[in-house]
């Protein structure tokens, strides 16, 4: 399993969820994760199909890229490891 | 969480409307207005003290009509007899020992029959009510006076719900992106601290705006319901907001982000400090200006209950300032705390939910007051 996640530097809600990734990465070291810009990564914002809503959006894929799930706005760490844990061998 | 926001809630209520002060043993201003119907200058007499009694509540208005009842034509001649004044025309009004007679404009006439009441308000009463004011007595602080506290208190709660506006916010955090890649710490402070600063310049002037539009429109009618309507409109929407309990940055405007990202990229990088400082200026004067539209209804709702107080100008502003301050708490906050990690931050949601909560159940209140008991949002 991977996550996609996906905000900008302008945006309130992305910055409240950093720390609460950078947690949860370093206590899931083999959780893949994948950061890309809302303004940078044009490209990749295509791919992943985010061009309205709310930001920060996270997409878990499974081992083909097939999406799971995708979460946007804040979500609280708990959550996001339950997400993790049902997820975890796809 | 929730037991904090009910105290707040709570003790904000018990602030607002149960701290109204008290006057023992007072003593009303009399008026003895003489009228007739048909007469359009008693009509509009009529309105504008009918105004007045709402501005001071403790004034007692006795109302003659004297086209149809002789006992009132009686009285007024017995008024002119007592003060030696001409009675042949109406409206003719009596305030204590003075009259006015006729009725032009209330900046003209109506300004007169004004100052006469606070004459007559300093001479009887004003020594009496500043003794009679109830005091409040709170631990650790001790004694406070009611009437001085309860607008500190609101202008605390509106400008705080005001604050937590995360769409004022990304200008903000795209200049702390860029100062945070500067190696020239100083450079940094004083480039962010310029635009904090202007920022709330900005906002500054578009309150003082309203609120000299709202001294200079007094206390015409039509303007204290349209404001009412204002306050309740934005109760409903911050309760929808909070029911909804939406987090996240809305994707939209890409063009404007983009221009002004390059902008502040291209004036920040200046080589030379005067010119990056007068563009950051000038930048954020301007963005702030389109942003205004992001909390167009509490300025307009806070200035309009200032200007129904009787103040010194001096004090006005500084209400103004005081304002501007809490607005700015969660910008200094964002700000101080990214300069010194030297890691931007963000202000979670549970914050501006609260304040989301907070506002619609002081709009909501706000808006009922305005439009039936103005008296009470003027604490006495």
């Amino acid at each position: 399993m991977k996550v996609i996640k996906i905000g900008a530097i302008w945006c309130n809600a992305c910055l409240v969820m950093r720390p609460r990734w950078q947690e949860i990465e370093q206590e899931n070291s083999w959780l893949k994760t994948q950061y890309f810009d809302y303004d940078q990564d044009k490209e990749q914002l295509k791919k992943y199909r985010v061009d309205s809503g709310n930001l920060p959006v996270f997409i878990f894929l499974d081992k083909a890229e097939n999406e799971l799930l995708r979460l946007t706005g804040e979500i609280s760490k708990d959550k996001l490891l339950q997400f993790i844990t049902d997820y975890k061998d796809k | 969480m929730w037991k904090k926001v009910i105290v707040f809630l709570s003790s904000l209520i018990f602030f607002c409307l149960n701290f109204i002060p008290v006057y023992a043993n007072k003593t009303d201003v009399i008026i003895d207005f003489f009228w007739a119907e048909g007469c359009p200058h008693c009509a509009h007499e009529k309105i504008f003290l009918d105004e007045l009694k709402i501005k001071y509540p403790d004034l007692q208005i006795n109302s003659y009509e004297i086209s149809k009842n002789q006992t009132n034509i009686n009285l007024l001649q017995q008024k002119g007899r007592q003060l030696s004044a001409d009675v042949s025309g109406v409206p003719f009004t009596v305030i204590g020992s003075n009259y006015v007679s006729g009725f032009g404009t209330k900046d003209t006439t109506g300004k007169q029959i004004e100052d006469l009441i606070k004459q007559n308000l300093s001479q009887e009463q004003i020594e009496k009510v500043q003794r009679d004011l109830v005091s409040i007595h709170l631990p650790f602080i001790g004694e406070i006076n009611a009437k001085q506290m309860s607008l500190p208190i609101l202008t605390l709660a509106i400008a705080l719900v005001d604050g937590f506006n995360p769409c004022a916010m990304w200008t903000l955090l795209f200049l702390i992106s860029l100062l945070l890649g500067m190696k020239n710490r100083k450079r940094m402070w004083i480039l962010g601290i310029a635009f904090i600063v202007s920022s709330a310049f900005v906002y500054f002037l578009f309150l003082a705006a309203w609120l000299n539009l709202f001294i200079f429109l007094g206390l015409v009618i039509w303007v204290r319901v349209i404001i009412a309507l204002v306050a309740l409109v934005a109760g409903a929407i911050n309760l929808k907001e909070y029911i909804e309990n939406k987090s996240g940055c809305k994707i939209m405007g890409d063009e404007k982000r983009q221009k002004f990202f390059e902008k502040l990229k291209s004036v920040t990088s200046k080589k030379n400090f005067i010119l990056a400082l007068g563009g950051i200026i000038l930048l954020a004067f301007a963005v702030n200006l389109v942003e205004l539209i992001c909390s167009a209804g509490l300025p307009a709702i806070y200035t309009k209950i200032l200007s129904m107080y009787q103040l010194p100008t001096w004090q006005y502003y500084l209400y103004l300032i005081f304002y501007i301050f809490v607005f700015m708490i969660d910008d200094l906050f964002v700000f101080f705390t990214a300069m010194v990690t030297l890691q931007a931050v963000g202000i979670q949601s549970k914050y501006t939910k609260a304040s989301h909560l907070v506002g619609e159940i002081i709009m909501l209140i706000i808006g009922l007051l305005m439009l039936f008991k103005p008296d009470i949002l003027m604490f006495g």
